[in-house]
């Protein structure tokens, strides 16, 4: 098990917070919470030593969506793309 | 046309909602209260916000209610110390208000394997809460049991399950005290082939479950026959819309 | 012979026998206990079961249902003890074919029942294991253990949560050190809150007759004790200090947004 972090100044504040997917196998869970300024995200995963790939996942959604919120994740070994499908659902809900 | 959900695919929590009167779900103890398991992590496993029990007030044809939802994908659904102590707790609740003389409804959403091993007599307590108070409920009006997910109520929650009043369960359900691997693993191959489907069927799924009488009610996997079971159970019907 | 036979035996006095019409594996003895009296009931290894993967003491379905039936007819105004050596609950196929969660769920009803009629105590002399301890103990208003390594508490064989957990036999003795819920022991057991009684005996397995007069003394004053009527599982909680925070905690919350 690991715990990484991942953080980016200023973005548009989400309008509400958003809860999407579950911890299972391959899946994760994503709590996203509004902040008045700032990214910050905290990731638990059972799978340890992907911290660039997961720098790479943000780095690409954020530019992308510049928000500012609190995202914690808890990850049972989910790909990228489904990182990234669910950072996509979550700001879908949080809109 | 379209395609009615599916009660299986959906997440302990689609469930609850699906089976509450539209607009009336209201969850405590939500994801965002941020109450689960301290024992996981040192055993190498990532905690679940809600630590995969859902509860949820709301109403059932305008009766209070509360939907207890396990969410099967995680940990195959299995009971830990503090969704157990949800699910005790809220049927202790429950059971409050129906001694106080309250119209009151309690649904067990059940999609569990049972006692999570990593939290196991932590567990152990809760389950036997649980079952203190499902017949504390009992006493006084039915507990309804719907087991409809890809998991099916083993262990702890299938005895759970067989302290309620009306048991509903769809077709690709499965309900028994030991899982067909369990026994195959205790007991060997030759006692049961966990990979021998259309036996398992035969002895757990919905449809034999309910000729056997074990079940009372067989339900078609869509959120709209599994609500409707429900109220059925508690003596409603409601027109198909 | 089991530890579960050795104690109901020697609490009562007399041999424990099954009901005239239950099976062989469920006995019970009605004894003086104190000022009163009891109906002891334990669950004993039958080998000659029809039932094979409910021979050494199992919970199956004869075993649950029968226990049920020992319970209900307990005499009116006597105590009902329990004498709890179950290595687990019954694994076969014909059992889940007989929906054995039904039998385990009769038993648990019967003991829920008779907490209204009368003292129920529960006393673990060896095993109690998983859904075996539910439905013959847990429900007890009073649960004491002996405090001997031959007592185990837990929801599976250790060889069980090896292979379960995908983990070495010392892999799971290290994480019951750090993690409490996973222990084995009735120390560790104790410390939830879970037991009233922690009891010395010089040796569990043949007891001789000081330690049976201490654990029927002990029996026989929690039997008179008012404060145990109606006692539910729920009311151990209070007193699972430290351990059980979070048991607590949930239903401070669920009360509060109820």
């Amino acid at each position: 098990m690991e715990t990484l972090t991942y953080e980016r100044s200023g973005g548009t504040p989400v309008a509400r917070r958003a809860h999407v997917g579950v911890v299972a196998s391959g899946d994760l869970e994503l709590l996203l919470e509004p902040a008045d300024t700032g990214l910050r995200v905290r990731v638990a995963t059972t799978a340890g030593g992907y911290g660039e790939t997961w720098r790479a996942v943000f780095d690409r959604f954020f530019a992308r969506e510049p928000i500012a919120a609190s995202i914690e994740i808890n990850d049972f070994g989910a790909t990228p793309a489904v990182v990234a499908l669910r950072l996509e659902q979550a700001l879908e809900a949080a809109r | 046309m379209t395609i009615e959900p599916s009660f299986a695919e959906a997440s302990a929590r689609e469930r609850a909602r699906a089976i509450l009167d539209a607009g009336t779900f209201r969850e405590l103890l939500d994801p965002f209260a941020r109450v689960a398991s301290p024992h996981l992590a040192a055993q190498g496993l990532v905690a679940q916000s809600d630590d995969g029990v859902v509860v949820a007030r709301g109403a059932l044809a305008g009766v209070d209610a509360v939907a207890i939802a396990t969410e099967g994908r995680f940990l195959g659904g299995s009971i830990g110390e503090v969704g157990g102590a949800k699910i005790a707790g809220a049927l202790e609740l429950a059971a409050r208000d129906l001694r106080a003389g309250r119209a009151f409804r309690p649904v067990l959403l059940i999609d569990s394997g049972g006692i999570r091993v990593q939290e196991a007599n932590l567990a152990l307590l809760a389950l036997a809460e649980i079952h203190d108070a499902i017949l504390a409920c009992e006493r006084y009006a039915p507990v309804v049991a719907l087991i409809g997910g890809r998991v099916g109520a083993y262990g702890g929650m299938a005895i759970a399950t067989a302290l309620c009043r009306t048991i509903a369960m769809s077709e690709g359900a499965r309900y028994g005290l030991n899982g067909p691997e369990v026994v195959e693993e205790e007991a060997g191959i030759a006692e049961l082939d966990s990979r021998d489907r259309p036996r398992i069927w035969r002895i757990s799924g919905g449809r034999a479950r309910v000729a056997q009488g074990v079940a009372q009610m067989l339900v078609e996997d869509t959120h709209a026959a599994c609500r409707a079971a429900v109220l059925a159970a508690f003596g409603d019907v409601e027109a198909r819309v | 012979m089991s530890r579960g036979r050795v104690w109901i035996d020697a609490l009562a006095g007399t041999r424990a026998m099954p009901l005239p019409d239950g099976p062989a594996s469920v006995v019970l003895a009605d004894a003086p206990l104190g000022a009163g009296t009891a109906r002891y009931v334990a669950v004993v290894p039958n080998p000659a079961s029809r039932a094979h993967r409910a021979r050494n003491g199992e919970m199956g379905i004869d075993e649950g249902y029968g226990l049920a039936a020992a319970i209900d007819t307990t005499p009116p105004g006597s105590a009902l003890v329990a004498i709890v050596d179950v290595p687990g609950q019954a694994f076969g196929a014909r059992e889940e074919a007989d929906a054995l969660q039904r039998s385990l769920a009769a038993a648990v009803s019967a003991y829920v029942a008779a907490r209204e009629r009368g003292p129920v105590l529960a006393l673990v002399v060896g095993r109690a294991i998983s859904g075996a301890f539910l439905a013959h103990g847990l429900q007890a208003s009073w649960l004491g253990a002996l405090r001997d390594p031959g007592v185990e508490v837990h929801v599976m064989s250790a060889p069980s949560v090896a292979r379960v957990t995908r983990s070495s036999a010392e892999e799971v003795a290290r994480i019951a050190r750090i993690v409490p819920a996973t222990a084995r022991d009735v120390e560790t057991f104790a410390s939830f809150g879970a037991l009233d009684a922690l009891l010395d005996v010089t040796d569990a397995d043949a007891p001789g007759d000081a330690d049976v007069a201490r654990v029927r003394d002990v029996l026989a004053r929690a039997a008179a004790d008012p404060s145990l009527a109606g006692r539910r599982p729920v009311d151990r909680l209070a007193r699972g200090g430290g351990t059980r925070t979070l048991s607590r905690a949930v239903r401070v919350r669920l009360e509060r947004d109820w």
